[in-house]
């Protein structure tokens, strides 16, 4: 296998060349992240909560054949078509295939990072099938041709003269208007013609319940529900780890998904879709896309218990600094980390590189995913597997080395300290140390810990 | 045939890769940390900070009287909670003519004080489309169906009909550089009236 190019650390770097925008990224998602903290803090039981959810997504994960069975066949006779999608592919030709058994041309999306995922905009575009993306950060990303940056925020990484001027060229509105209430009342508008021309609509799916054959969508904008219940096809797309046995086990997830996400009590609309209403058509596609090789790997099957809040891409330090589209990759950060490399690994081999592995994202993850050991597992994997590049090769192998030789690591550092008091320039110089880019070194204590602890221990028995 | 050999496929890989049985917590859920004298207070302040308007009343005709007042009346307008008439508009149909409405009144079942999220059932809200397309929407519950959090909630609520939704105040959005603005796609006000 060849090693991958380190993609990740390049695209960071020209995010960073505008500083300002870079700030105000970094800055945005920290007061997200501490809104997070508010709501979280604000139900007592919060630990015990992110506990049980994780519980239930365990327990669904140790039955999901069995629960898929009973959500088809609850479904169906709720007259719902139901559809199996094994990769990518075969998901975006189901669409298609109901596209043409209705003469459809206009498709409505909301938000929904499994089709992202498949890239089934450019397919059905390729086939001549106008699809708008209706949420509203979706549809600015949609009109520049980028992929979303984020999961829950799509559009995070735009300032809002950058969409006032998208907006004047293909909405007409004011040159040079950027008044936040005022572009979006022109997306309302220029929207609201697309919902109600429609043929079919697509949303995602938060959450599939087994027992009433039904699912759940959550939106603040209500695009998904005025998409679904205007078109006369309704397409819900997800991924086959969405399942949950109950609809009392809704209760654990929807306290959790908002405040992990924006910091909200709730989402605006949480709509729970079982029957299609009378004349009309609805479709579930159930994909694997690699869910089923993630589950047979112990390692990392933990991260199909995701449900997606993205609370994992505001606290860390390494995504709010380097930018959504450095991924290259569907779902970003780290979350997003963990899963690319299942689907492929020379591509994304660079990604569980791109962490700190300070251990933010376990601690807000909702669902207990243990995601920065994840990470770290996947950076021994990649390296077994050769797909890493030599510079990092050797500091892992030179970290292994130091680590595994007690001595050697000691005199290490005493030398490391003796060499960054003499020469804290070169330590700092750059093309010496990666690490030192747009990063002063710390001064180099003067005595280790373990002299310093060596040192009381004689003072105290002396 | 295709889709049978795809779907046997996912399902023989997920048998041979799943974990070992991991059983469900013996409880679901936790117990309100609001009191029940609390829930009123609680919930109109949630109501407020989720973007909408909760008001008191002791009768629908006061409430009534509050639409009466807030909106203009020759404007169409659909109303589907009994003894609150003051529909002027017949849908028909075709869904695209709802666009006009200017306010639609229904009628919550269940309303959670910890974030002011009202459930509406298909029964209550007839054409699923008319919450989320019109202008104006104004929900009416009774104080009696207020529950502290949402595993009250769901004890409560019949999640075996064909359609139903929490609503929990406007649309909003936030997506242009997280500046929040009401108004969405959806309503771009919620006035929720409390009834004894
Ligand atoms: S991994 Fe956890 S924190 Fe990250 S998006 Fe998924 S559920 Fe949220």
């Amino acid at each position: 296998m060849d090693t991958a190019s380190p993609r990740h650390a390049k695209a960071a770097e020209a995010f960073l060349r505008d500083e300002e925008n870079a700030d105000w990224h970094n800055e945005t998602l920290w007061f997200v992240r501490s809104k997070r903290d508010r709501a979280a803090q604000s139900l007592p039981e919060w630990e015990d909560l992110r506990e049980q959810a994780s519980q239930i997504k365990l327990h669904s994960l140790s039955k999901l054949d069995d629960y898929l069975i009973q959500l088809e066949e609850n479904a169906r006779q709720n007259g719902v078509i139901v559809h199996w999608a094994a990769n990518a592919d075969e998901h975006n030709r189901i669409v298609l295939d109901i596209m043409r058994k209705h003469k459809a041309t206009k498709i409505v999306k909301s938000k929904s990072m499994l089709t992202e995922e498949c890239h089934l905009n450019p397919y059905l575009i390729k086939e001549g099938i106008e699809v708008i993306d209706t949420d509203l950060g979706e549809r600015i990303i949609q009109l520049r041709n980028e992929p979303p940056s984020h999961i829950v925020m799509p559009a995070i990484h735009l300032k809002k003269r950058h969409i006032g001027d998208l907006f004047h060229l293909h909405l007409g509105t004011d040159a040079g208007a950027d008044d936040p209430q005022y572009l979006t009342e022109a997306a309302r508008i220029h929207l609201r013609q697309k919902f109600l021309l429609a043929d079919v609509a697509i949303t995602g799916v938060n959450f599939a319940i087994a027992e009433t054959g039904g699912f759940v969508v959550c939106t603040n904008e209500g695009n998904a529900d005025l998409g679904a219940h205007l078109a006369k096809v309704h397409i819900a797309c997800m991924g086959i780890e969405k399942v949950i046995p109950k609809a009392e086990h809704l209760g654990v997830f929807l306290r959790l998904l908002a405040r992990s996400a924006t910091g909200q009590a709730t989402t605006t609309y949480s709509s729970h879709f079982r029957k299609p209403a009378p004349g009309q058509e609805m479709h579930l596609v159930l994909v694997d896309n690699g869910r089923t090789r993630q589950l047979a790997s112990p390692d990392f099957r933990n991260s199909l218990k995701c449900i997606r809040c993205g609370a994992c891409m505001n606290t860390c330090p390494v995504y709010r600094r380097s930018g959504g589209h450095s991924y290259h990759t569907a779902v970003a950060g780290p979350i997003g980390s963990i899963l690319a490399p299942n689907i492929d690994m020379k591509e994304y081999a660079d990604l569980p590189f791109a962490s700190t592995l300070c251990g933010s994202c376990t601690n807000v993850c909702p669902v207990k995913i243990d995601i920065h050991q994840q990470l770290y597992k996947w950076r021994q994997v990649l390296g077994e597997a050769g797909a890493v590049e030599p510079t990092k090769k050797i500091g892992m192998t030179g970290m292994d080395v130091l680590f595994s030789h007690p001595r050697l690591y000691r005199f290490a550092g005493r030398a490391g300290r003796w060499f960054m008091q003499k020469f804290p320039s070169l330590a700092n110089k750059s093309s010496l140390n990666p690490w030192a880019i747009h990063r002063d070194m710390p001064k180099p204590p003067a005595q280790s810990f373990r002299d310093w602890y060596a040192q009381q221990n004689q003072k105290d028995n002396g | 045939m295709a889709e049978t050999t795809t779907r046997d496929t996912i399902l023989a890989a997920i048998r041979q890769g799943k974990p070992d049985l991991h059983p469900l917590p013996e409880t679901i859920g936790f117990a309100p940390t609001i009191t029940p004298e609390n829930l009123v207070e609680a919930f109109m302040a949630m109501v407020k900070t989720n973007g909408g308007q909760a008001i008191r009343v002791t009768s629908l005709s006061e409430a009534h009287a509050f639409l009466v007042q807030e909106y203009d009346l020759t404007l169409p307008i659909l109303s589907h909670v009994p003894g609150l008439d003051i529909s002027n508009f017949t849908p028909a149909a075709e869904l695209r003519l709802l666009d006009d409405l200017h306010l639609v009144v229904l009628e919550g079942k269940v309303g959670v004080a910890e974030n002011a999220a009202i459930w509406l059932d298909e029964a209550a809200i007839g054409i699923r489309a008319l919450p989320f397309i019109s202008l104006n929407l104004s929900l009416v519950l009774s104080e009696k169906n207020l529950v502290g959090n949402m595993h009250e909630a769901y004890r409560l609520i019949d999640t075996h009909t064909g359609f139903g939704t929490f609503i929990a105040g406007p649309s909003k959005t936030a997506d242009i550089e997280q500046s929040l603005v009401i108004g969405a796609h959806g309503s771009k006000t919620l006035t929720v009236f409390l009834l004894p």
